[in-house]
């Protein structure tokens, strides 16, 4: 007894007692924080939080990826077309999302994706009327995106609504869903497709150059997927695909260069994205390959629900371990992304209708820019400043703030950790969570006031 | 919450005179009118409105009113047979599948679902009108005097309100859910109100900032008008737009944390029930009898909805520069008219 109270400062009152614990606890700005023990089993909170925050961070940096990769894809797009039937759905889409509680989207997620997908597995065969139904649905959604006069509409709805029945109707008869693969003819179709609908965004497909920079990428891309799949074999490890895409950067940065001598940008641009495509079909179908080993090893229920990985994966290959973790990232993931991804799309639609307004845009618009120029060089640029602060924003509170999410699932990362903390009324751990989430937060705003400044010359901190 | 992620959208630049266009819309009508007619003209805000009204009359008058502690107890009954307490026997089917006795089912000790749901919509309306009322009016306080008074008044409160901001609401509502639960749910609400402020505070402060320099504050002041009156008559009725639709997102806000709350254990209380608890309690039913998890969800759903578009129509209602949206169909009958005004 005597012991406990001497370890715990019992003696000391209370007020002195915090100051006890912020002088250690303040050991943050050296890089040496103390927030003391957790109160059963008596090991230091750092060590647990230095636990956590990996798992935090792998699943908010995904998520917050996705979110921002698509929120502003569908942002842009919704404001380039307002107004349209396209610019409503998404409204009222992102209005949904931001009405969704994320505990409720968890569980919805884990039955349908998961329970109902593994059920699916073990008989992967699609029935007609669902085949027709999911095409169709699947249809509208690109016909969506197509703007223009009705038989346009009508014809990209009949195209893609063939397109995925007869894949559909493939992937059912192969059994694809149980043995996935793309192949190299399947690596080499999505990448050609890729590159030609790259090249028509950034650089427009009258600019030759362009469309040949990135046809070569993905060629080089298609002749490297034989290689990569002898050297990438069961012992890879990180290092070797760090290198492989250095490699591919590299390459395909040379590719655009070496195309053109004026303009390089758009060049450039389609060609390394088009290299980027390649190589995530190449590794994709990598990950395919390790699909049919992976669902014997976890009994035929492949999607997770719980858990950041499993313990008794009985497998040494890299790319079963490497599956494994995707598969338990995926429902989480999905969860947060769903979630945030509305705020994006919502910021950057607002933001580029605003810049869209601007005299500046008139004037380029004046002198006879090609709109696809306006669009990408002076008014995306301009409209996707302020977003550097809602992405701060967004990570800051997503450290602290995943905790239903990574409670439904299962995860030990920071939301967790504070949970049971609360839970066990554990005050060094609760503090200790405290102190760092709203330490990153702190930093993640300087941060972002930091890049801003930077980003945009307008802004410059007082001296 | 704290974000105000839907900023004002911007008005479609079609050439023209706005002007023209503003005087026919809004001539001969006050600034109210104006603002009573633009919300009215959109909508989903109508839709939300009417929704929650419905909801809320359907919700109170289906299980009643209850009020006061377990001793002193004041209910009126409702109109639904069943209250959310009574213990009934089990129905047709084991797994408690809906009938017209019980529209939503029976959870696994016979208790009526409808009943239940009911009450813990009940609960959740009134922690996020609790919390949004509470929020509301200290936000408005903070930014104001803050904004208005400026200088170390504004650098004390306002870093105080960066302190708050840093930790997640959800954080700071578990550790108070926690702590307070178990006081009932009133007293979760107020707890919690206290400190869903921040967001609200920030923006009108920035709103307080910008017009007090304006020149009709200057001219109250020559006219000998005190600090007071200069925030009550002359700040305060020009940031009212600001106020009233952080605050309709605030309610959007504060449903979805109570609910998540009540979720993860740490809100509404058993033996009360909120419709977060009601989802957290029945999730594992998933497979039997989904209908337990799914009409909760949905009500939650419905609600945020609402109150999200009722916000939406109310910053554009707010809106000075947002004129109402033009469809395809009209744009060409517009556009004429416009001429005809330009050309007069």
């Amino acid at each position: 007894m005597a012991e406990l109270i001497k370890t715990l400062n019992l003696d000391v009152p209370p007020p002195a007692r915090y100051f006890l614990w912020l002088s250690k606890a303040l050991g943050i700005f050296i890089g040496k924080p103390d927030f003391g023990n957790t109160a059963i089993l008596r090991l230091p909170v750092i060590d647990q939080i230095a636990a956590a925050i990996p798992m935090t961070i792998r699943l908010v940096t995904i998520a917050t990826l996705l979110a921002i990769i698509l929120g502003i894809t569908f942002g842009v797009l919704s404001a380039l077309r307002q107004y349209s039937r396209l610019d409503y759905t998404l409204t009222f889409l992102s209005f949904l999302l931001f009405s969704l509680p994320i505990f409720w989207v968890a569980v919805l997620l884990k039955e349908y994706m998961a329970i109902e997908f593994n059920d699916f597995l073990a008989n992967p065969t699609i029935d007609f009327i669902w085949n027709l139904c999911a095409s169709a649905l699947l249809a509208v959604i690109i016909a969506g995106f197509v703007s223009g006069t009705r038989k346009r509409v009508a014809i990209t709805w009949g195209v893609s609504f063939a397109t995925f029945g007869i894949l559909f109707f493939l992937a059912s008869v192969t059994h694809w869903f149980r043995t996935p693969s793309l192949g190299i003819f399947g690596v080499a179709i999505l990448g050609v497709a890729t590159s030609i609908g790259l090249a028509n965004v950034f650089a427009g497909l009258s600019n030759r150059k362009a469309v040949f920079a990135g046809l070569t990428s993905v060629g080089i891309g298609v002749l490297m997927y034989y290689p990569f799949g002898i050297l990438a074999n069961e012992s890879t490890n990180y290092s070797m695909l760090a290198s492989f895409a250095v490699l591919v950067v590299v390459v395909s940065y040379f590719v655009g260069f070496l195309f053109t001598k004026v303009d390089r940008g758009p060049v450039i641009r389609v060609s390394m994205l088009s290299a980027f495509f390649v190589a995530l079909y190449t590794l994709g179908d990598k990950f395919m390959q390790a699909w049919v080993p992976y669902y014997k090893l976890s009994d035929g229920r492949p999607i997770q629900t719980m858990g950041s990985y499993n313990i008794i994966l009985d497998s040494n290959d890299f790319w079963v371990i490497n599956l494994d973790l995707l598969t338990h990232i995926i429902l989480p993931t999905a969860a947060l992304t769903l979630i945030s991804f509305a705020g994006y799309l919502r910021y950057s639609r607002a933001s580029l209708l605003e810049v869209l307004s601007m005299d500046y845009i008139r004037t380029a618009r004046a002198k006879g820019m090609p709109e696809r120029d306006v669009i990408l060089r002076h008014a995306l640029r301009n409209a996707m400043l302020p977003l550097t602060t809602l992405i701060a924003f967004d990570i800051a509170g997503i450290v602290g703030g995943a905790i239903i999410t990574e409670s439904v699932f299962g995860w030990r990362g920071m939301g967790s950790l504070a949970n049971e903390a609360i839970q066990s009324q554990d005050l060094n751990l609760l503090m200790g969570t405290f102190s760092i989430t709203a330490f990153l937060a702190v930093m993640a705003t300087l941060a972002a006031d930091l890049i801003y400044s930077t980003l945009d010359p307008r802004i410059r901190i007082r001296k | 919450m704290a974000i105000n992620f839907k900023k004002k959208k911007t008005v479609q630049p079609v050439e023209g005179n706005e002007t023209g266009t503003m005087n026919i819309e809004t001539q001969g009508l006050s600034q109210g009118q104006i603002i009573r007619k633009k919300f009215f003209a959109h909508k989903p805000a109508v839709i939300g409105l009417i929704f929650m009204i419905v909801f809320a009359i359907f919700v109170y008058s289906a299980s009643g009113i209850h009020l006061g502690t377990d001793t002193a107890k004041f209910t009126i009954k409702g109109w639904w047979k069943y209250s959310h307490e009574d213990l009934l026997p089990p129905g047709l089917c084991a797994a408690g599948c809906p009938t017209a006795d019980h529209p939503f089912g029976q959870i696994p000790n016979g208790r009526d679902y409808f009943a239940l749901v009911m009450r813990g919509s009940e609960i959740s309306l009134m922690v996020m009108v609790v919390i949004g009322f509470l929020g509301g009016l200290i936000g408005t306080v903070m930014g104001a005097v803050s904004g208005f008074f400026g200088g170390i008044v504004d650098a004390v409160m306002m870093r105080f309100t960066d302190f708050i901001i840093t930790v997640p609401s959800i954080l700071i509502g578990a550790v108070i859910g926690y702590n307070v639960g178990n006081l009932g749910v009133f007293a979760l609400a107020v707890f919690l109100g206290l400190f869903a402020w921040t967001g609200l505070a920030r923006l009108v402060r920035g709103e307080f900032l910008s017009l007090r320099e304006r020149e009709f504050v200057d001219a109250a002041r020559v006219a000998g008008a005190s600090n007071r009156r200069i925030i009550f008559k002359h700040i305060l009725p020009n940031s009212v737009g600001v106020i009233i639709v952080s605050t309709t997102l605030l309610l959007s806000g504060s449903i979805l944390l109570e609910t998540g709350l009540s979720f993860l254990g740490f809100g509404v209380q058993a033996p009360d029930v909120s419709l977060g608890s009601l989802i957290n309690e029945y999730q594992g039913e998933f497979g039997l009898s989904p209908w337990l998890f799914w009409w909760p969800g949905v009500l939650i759903v419905l609600i945020a909805l609402s109150i999200n578009f009722m916000g939406d129509g109310l910053r554009d209602a707010f809106d000075p520069r947002q004129k109402r949206q033009i469809k395809r169909k009209d744009f060409m009958a517009k556009t004429s008219t416009r001429d005809a005004v330009n050309k007069r």
